[in-house]
């Protein structure tokens, strides 16, 4: 019964999304139920695999027969492997894409094509899911693509507005040619070991570590840092992500960087190289792409008039702040700051798609009042519409990391332990907040400014589009509340699963 | 003796980089992009082809292995280049369709005039 609920989690998606076209031919509410019931039915059995995993620890699921030769004792088909890293981001994903579909009824209204928006968001998730449970090198590889692709699609969605189709053409280009590199990479491991079962990778690496292997690992953190915009490459992400419909945003901003590019970061560098490579020298290359991506992105957050292109740039930031988690959780492997580092970054991963994903919806709400994402248009708006702006405020203090919400405790874990391991990251972290609360203050600052003509028009969004902001206002608030017991119960747990190499291996092996 | 093929890939690979550095027109750089993909794509499938105690390898068909004296070449790389071909045609699709409506836009192919998002 374990693992045999494992497929589901594509099969729905997969199922939903290409039924589509056909549900559409029912009419505009037959569409808007499916894709609510599909993505509703994926969050019901991510939460379970969640609380399987949460429960029972790591499961494998082997697609075809587990020894086909009859005398292997281990699978050699693609295996799926989800431990709690794993599963936390399954939750993850399909949370916030359910928010994003319920969003879109509203919020998507008066485009058209809509079902070819609904196949391609429902596409997006599976693909992301994919990438979350699987344990294959190849079958990573495709899920990357699906989602890749689904997300060019989706960000020049509105092909009738020349910023939709510049922002596409530049994501889709940066996008293939990282994919490219990747493919690459994975091309050299298994010319050189034979074999694209991660766990089975690690043992082979670790036996006989080899050049080839270092180089697959360059092109791999290469490609997966230009996917997950990592600041030297971080244009096209400042690009792509304002000019795709709100919703979509908050998955691009909140999900897709962070499954296609850290999570993957984390588990290539963990799970296949943690035994085989000086742990040391990989961490500090991702901690020194990390500080400067934590700078520049914060800082040109500051002088952004565009609010979406601000809230691009603070994702940038943030993606900071978590490969800042990742390179200490690598540099300090194995020991008690490195632990914690790595849980920090878990969480914030967490935490940052719940903040990401709500302050994408209220920008999409004030487009859809007011026509404008000008900050210099969008003075007052707390008179006008006042349930949008307490939930920017909760989302922008979050992000900041005041005391009493989410934000707080995993910046915490990584200020804590970056000061721990080098005072001076500490210092980065620090100033890279500074400037993220000065561009959050400017919008706060405009919005209970003195409210302008334009705005006087303005009134709260309808309610398909105000219960998501709402739901995940109060995740955070919630999530806030208990933010050690969190810390405790699930992401360092999480951080242990990611960090311990020998049970993923020895789960795939059949000793677990 | 000296493995060509490999040679030849890895050629491939870095022209399609340099003409996705070097070219402006839209065209160009999607040809840039293929041209990295069969580099790629050429790599992985050499690697399925092994000569062993100098043999050349057969096609990699079960039935009648017994009776079979030479190697096989493996099938692997087979199934995962025919998937990344697929992939491939999708993104090449996908990118001949935003260069349409990159013309209809802009009026032009060249991608130094795709620079008006900035900030």
């Amino acid at each position: 019964m374990s693992a045999e609920i494992l497929p589901y989690l594509i099969i729905i998606p997969l199922f939903g999304a290409f039924s589509m076209p056909m549900v559409n031919l029912a009419g505009r509410k037959a569409r808007e139920a499916w894709a609510v019931l599909i993505s509703g039915a994926t969050l019901a059995v991510g939460s379970w695999v969640f609380y399987w995993v949460y429960e029972k620890g790591t499961v494998l699921y082997t697609l075809g027969a587990k020894s086909p030769f009859g005398q292997a004792n281990f699978p050699i088909r693609i295996v799926w492997e989800v431990d709690l890293f794993g599963a936390l981001m399954v939750l993850m994903v399909t949370f916030v894409a359910f928010m994003a579909v319920i969003y879109s009824l509203g919020y998507m209204r008066h485009d058209t094509g809509l079902d070819k928006y609904y196949t391609l968001i429902i596409i997006l998730e599976l693909g992301m899911l994919g990438i979350a449970i699987t344990g294959d090198l190849f079958n990573f590889y495709v899920f990357l693509e699906i989602m890749s692709i689904a997300s060019y699609a989706l960000v020049a969605f509105r092909n009738d507005t020349w910023e939709a189709i510049e922002a596409g053409i530049k994501y889709m280009f940066v996008g293939s040619v990282a994919s490219s590199l990747i493919l690459l990479g994975i091309a050299l491991l298994y010319g050189e070991y034979g074999t694209l079962t991660m766990g089975y990778l690690a043992l082979k690496l670790s036996q006989n570590p080899t050049i080839v292997g270092k180089v697959a690992l360059a092109l791999f953190i290469s490609g997966l840092l230009f996917k997950s915009g990592a600041s030297p490459v971080h244009m096209w992400l400042a690009d792509a992500h304002p000019a795709a419909p709100s919703s979509i945003s908050a998955m691009l901003s909140g999900l897709v960087i962070k499954i296609g590019g850290i999570y993957a970061l984390a588990r290539i560098a963990f799970s296949i190289y943690g035994a085989s490579v000086s742990v040391k020298t990989v961490g500090w290359l991702i901690i020194l792409f990390a500080c400067i991506t934590l700078i520049v992105g914060n800082a040109m957050a500051v002088i952004q008039t565009d609010m979406k292109r601000l809230l691009a740039y603070s994702s940038v930031g943030q993606i900071g702040y978590i490969l800042l988690g990742i390179g200490i959780g690598l540099a300090a492997y194995g020991s008690q700051t490195g632990e914690i580092a790595l849980a920090g970054a878990i969480y914030h991963t967490f935490n940052h798609a719940l903040m990401k994903g709500l302050l994408f919806l209220i920008a999409g709400a004030v487009i859809h009042q007011l026509g404008t994402r000008d900050l210099n248009e969008l003075s007052g708006l707390a008179k006008t519409m006042p349930k949008t702006t307490f939930a920017f405020l909760i989302g922008a203090a979050a992000i900041i990391g005041m005391p009493p919400l989410n934000g707080f405790a995993s910046k915490w874990l990584i200020y804590e332990s970056s000061a721990l391991f080098n005072p001076v990251l500490g210092a980065i972290a620090i100033i890279g907040t500074a400037f993220c609360t000065a561009a959050y203050v400017r919008v706060l600052y405009t919005f209970f400014g003195r409210p302008s003509e334009r705005v006087m028009e303005a009134k709260d969004p309808e309610k398909s589009m105000l219960w998501p902001m709402l739901i995940l206002t109060i995740a955070i608030i919630v999530m806030g509340l208990f933010p050690w017991g969190i810390s405790d119960k699930v992401m360092i747990p999480a951080a242990k699963a990611l960090e311990n190499q020998l049970a993923y291996v020895a789960t795939l092996m059949g000793g677990g | 003796m000296i493995q060509f093929q490999f040679i030849t890939a890895f050629l491939l690979i870095v022209l399609g980089i340099y003409a996705f550095l070097a070219k402006n027109n839209l065209l160009k750089l999607i040809l840039a992009l293929d041209i990295i993909d069969s580099g790629i794509h050429l790599l992985l499938i050499s690697l399925g082809y092994r000569i062993e105690l100098n043999e050349i390898p057969t096609a990699p068909i079960y039935t009648g292995y017994e009776t079979l004296k030479s190697p096989m070449v493996g099938p692997l790389p087979q199934a995962l280049v025919l998937t990344s071909i697929v992939i491939g045609v999708c993104v090449l699709a996908l990118a001949m369709a935003l260069t349409v409506n990159a013309y209809r836009h802009y009026g032009t192919l060249d991608v130094r005039a795709l620079r008006r998002l900035r900030g």
